[in-house]
């Protein structure tokens, strides 16, 4: 209790529309992945339990804490928002500072803190560059180390590699987890890569409702027999876009193998029974919970 | 400390900027302009002798030329308007004249057709040909819209009380729309001024010289001058800063601290007051120096440069920084600065004509625009320390609101409201 979150039958309404549906999550120390596509309700929940959106009913406790008590959730809170920027004029070190002061953390012991988590984000050579001058993944960085400054118990951070090149996408994952030894790290993304590389523990969503959750190994489980590797002569390649949900695409010279998923055995000759991979088994959970699922379909 | 942080990031903003360069326009152009000469060396000009038969006789004649030339000269909002009246309303003037005057319409137009003989006995080049070819109802005409129809030895009736005099200006005040030279309060200062005497002048250089002590009388013109501009710069300042949160993608980032609402909004709230402050007290500063050179030898007091303006235009600062403070998270920030803008420029125009003394309980500009009058400026003191107090109570107190505002939308409480646009309140329904 005093180191999860619980999320109890919540809903979420923005004015008359319903934005979350039901939500029953527990979230326990250590990296946990939210997955779903735009719009599924993600940035709704993180914000949820960021204590800046309201939910309309339900339960949500924060390492023991009610999400009501908005000022406590905050001081164990750190959050990274999906687009966030900062007072372009200002420099690196004096913005985390500034957010420091903001968090109420005492002048010295905020000077220790920035100097250490510029360390920690690789981001000590630019401290005196002014924000305007940082580069995209240096900006996601110094995002994490603003939402760390205050040594919260729970990191949420809402799609922080949309956009960065792929070495900053593996640095930047690797940041999180080391991150999440001593925490609950909680990230959303619709990147499946980024869940695969860096979570144990995940939910997938979609237009509101958890769709599935558990740990990434049951999630492969649960797709086990759905998959399959077949090889297709090009000029069929509309038909089986058409039929199946196609997650992959391997072009050889005269045909292409493609992963599909699906229900039953597919009536392909040389269809061939695969191991699943998580983009795989996330898109039979899709698929297996009635959403419209478009891979493939040109 | 928070506090220095929020002043510094104000000192790297534009809108500061602007402000403090045209704050520093004002006071050069004005201010400091009036200020490089003695006041002994000013002569002349007139006073204010509240005399009640002289207000109805000059008011009177003012009335009668503005009547036959339908022709009214009315300033509403401070912006000069030509009211010309319908038949009905005009008739209802004249009945108002025959009233003040004790005479009936026939009264009336014997007044007219004397003014006209007057007027005609004297010479007006070419307008004996003009005269030979029209008729007597166009010779009226053309007479009522001279310059020369003027009326100046008219007289109201013996009887007439001054309490029924100013009733009636009123009445005909509002059939004007308002601004005209008939508005009550405007009638002592249009009607009961006397050119003043070497006496009276001598008297008035005491009076700033021995009570006010030079820097009292001139503090009071610097904060006439300064206290227009911090009636509503100020909001560009803070309506500008506050959005900067949003408009800098950077809301979410503070929304997440665990700061309380009240103290982070307070803590701006002050950083822009004290930050726009600094520069009046450099301007102070300045004028004091001027003072010294301008009056040296003279005995001064050396507190009232900065006492007296700091009480009369901290209040202005602080209500415009209060309002845009709170306009902008209820709003826009748009919406906060027309806004105080309007409120301003409304105060500044529905003001009386006298700019001595203009200080109303509730206006949030005063106005002393001299350097003498200190008579008139004591008389509404109370007044003055009530409307500088009551706007610091009330810019709290939109602080107040402000800060509870900002903690619903923080929580997700609330948005703010929309005007215009998609979803806004004043959006047209198809």
């Amino acid at each position: 209790m005093e180191n999860s979150i619980v999320i109890k039958n919540m809903n979420k309404y923005y004015g008359k529309k319903q934005a979350l549906f039901n939500i029953d999550l527990t979230i326990e120390k250590g990296m946990f992945g939210l997955l779903g596509r735009n719009g599924a309700g993600k940035t709704t929940l993180m914000k949820t339990l960021a204590a800046l959106h309201k939910k309309k009913n339900g339960e949500i406790t924060v390492c023991g804490i009610p999400i009501e008590k908005e000022k406590e959730i905050r001081t164990i809170t750190g959050y990274l928002p999906q687009e966030f920027s900062m007072y372009p004029n200002m420099k690196t070190d004096e913005a985390l500072d500034y957010l420091g002061a903001l968090s109420g953390i005492p002048k010295e012991e905020r000077k220790k803190r920035v100097e250490a988590l510029l360390n920690k984000v690789n981001l000590t050579q630019h401290r005196h560059k002014k924000i305007k001058e940082l580069s995209g993944g240096m900006k996601r960085r110094l995002g994490i180390a603003q939402a760390l400054l205050h040594e919260p118990k729970v990191l949420i951070v809402d799609e922080p590699t949309a956009g960065l090149d792929p070495e900053e996408r593996i640095r930047f994952r690797n940041l999180l987890c080391e991150v999440a030894e001593q925490r609950i790290v909680i990230l959303s993304t619709h990147i499946v890569a980024d869940i695969e590389a860096s979570c144990e523990q995940l939910a997938i969503m979609d237009s509101g409702k958890i769709l599935w959750k558990g740990s990434v190994s049951q999630l492969l489980e649960k797709a086990k027999g759905h998959i399959y590797t077949v090889n297709v002569e090009k000029q069929f390649m509309a038909q089986i876009k058409k039929e199946y949900i196609v997650t992959g695409i391997l072009p050889q010279n005269e045909y292409n193998t493609v992963r599909i998923v699906s229900d039953a055995e597919p009536d392909l000759p040389n269809a061939v029974l695969s191991d699943p991979d998580l983009e795989g088994a996330y898109m039979y959970c899709l698929h297996s919970n009635g959403c419209e699922v478009k891979g493939g379909d040109e | 400390m928070l506090f220095f942080k929020e002043c510094k990031k104000i000192l790297r903003s534009l809108s500061f900027w602007i402000f403090f360069v045209i704050t520093a326009l004002m006071f050069f152009t004005q201010y400091f302009n009036d200020g490089k000469f003695r006041a002994s060396e000013y002569t002349g000009g007139y006073k204010i002798v509240e005399n009640h038969e002289q207000i109805m006789n000059e008011a009177i004649n003012t009335l009668m030329g503005e009547y036959t030339s339908n022709n009214y000269v009315c300033y509403p909002y401070g912006f000069y308007k030509a009211v010309s009246l319908k038949e009905k309303k005009k008739e209802k003037v004249e009945i108002y004249i025959q009233e003040m005057m004790g005479v009936d319409h026939n009264g009336i137009e014997d007044i007219l057709e004397s003014h006209l003989q007057e007027w005609l006995n004297t010479d007006h080049e070419g307008i004996e040909v003009y005269l030979e070819s029209t008729s007597s109802d166009s010779i009226m005409d053309f007479f009522s819209q001279c310059p020369e129809n003027r009326f100046d030895d008219l007289t109201v009736k013996s009887d007439l009380t001054y309490e029924r005099f100013t009733e009636i200006m009123g009445e005909i005040d509002d059939i004007l729309g308002g601004g005209s030279d008939f508005a009550v309060d405007a009638l002592v200062f249009n009607y009961s001024r006397v050119d003043m005497t070497d006496e009276d002048s001598l008297k008035q250089y005491e009076a700033f010289i021995k009570y006010d002590r030079i820097t009292y009388a001139l503090a009071r013109l610097f904060s006439d001058y300064m206290g227009i501009d911090l009636a509503f710069l100020p909001v560009f300042v803070s309506a500008v800063f506050v959005a900067a949160d949003r408009r800098r993608r950077m809301s979410e980032l503070v929304y997440s601290r665990s700061i309380s609402s009240f103290k982070l909004v307070f803590t701006r709230y002050a950083a822009l007051v004290v930050t726009m402050f600094i520069p009046i007290i450099v301007f102070m500063m300045i004028a004091f120096i001027q003072a010294k050179v301008v009056y040296s030898g003279e005995k001064m007091s050396m507190s009232a440069m900065f006492t007296l303006p700091t009480f009369w235009l901290l209040p202005n600062i602080m209500v415009a920084t209060a309002s845009g403070m709170l306009l902008t998270e209820v709003f826009s920030a748009g919406i906060a600065i027309a806004f105080q803008c309007v409120w301003a420029f409304r105060c500044l125009m529905s003001g009386s004509v006298a700019l001595a003394g203009d200080i109303g309980k509730f206006d949030l500009i005063c106005r002393h625009n001299s350097t003498f009058d200190r008579d008139i400026f004591m008389q509404c003191f109370n007044d003055f320390v009530f409307n500088r107090i009551f706007f610091m109570v009330i810019s709290l107190l939109a602080v107040c609101i402000a800060a509870y505002v900002y903690d619903l939308k923080r929580g997700g409480k609330f948005n703010g409201f929309k005007l215009f646009g998609e979803g806004g309140l004043l959006r047209r329904k198809a």
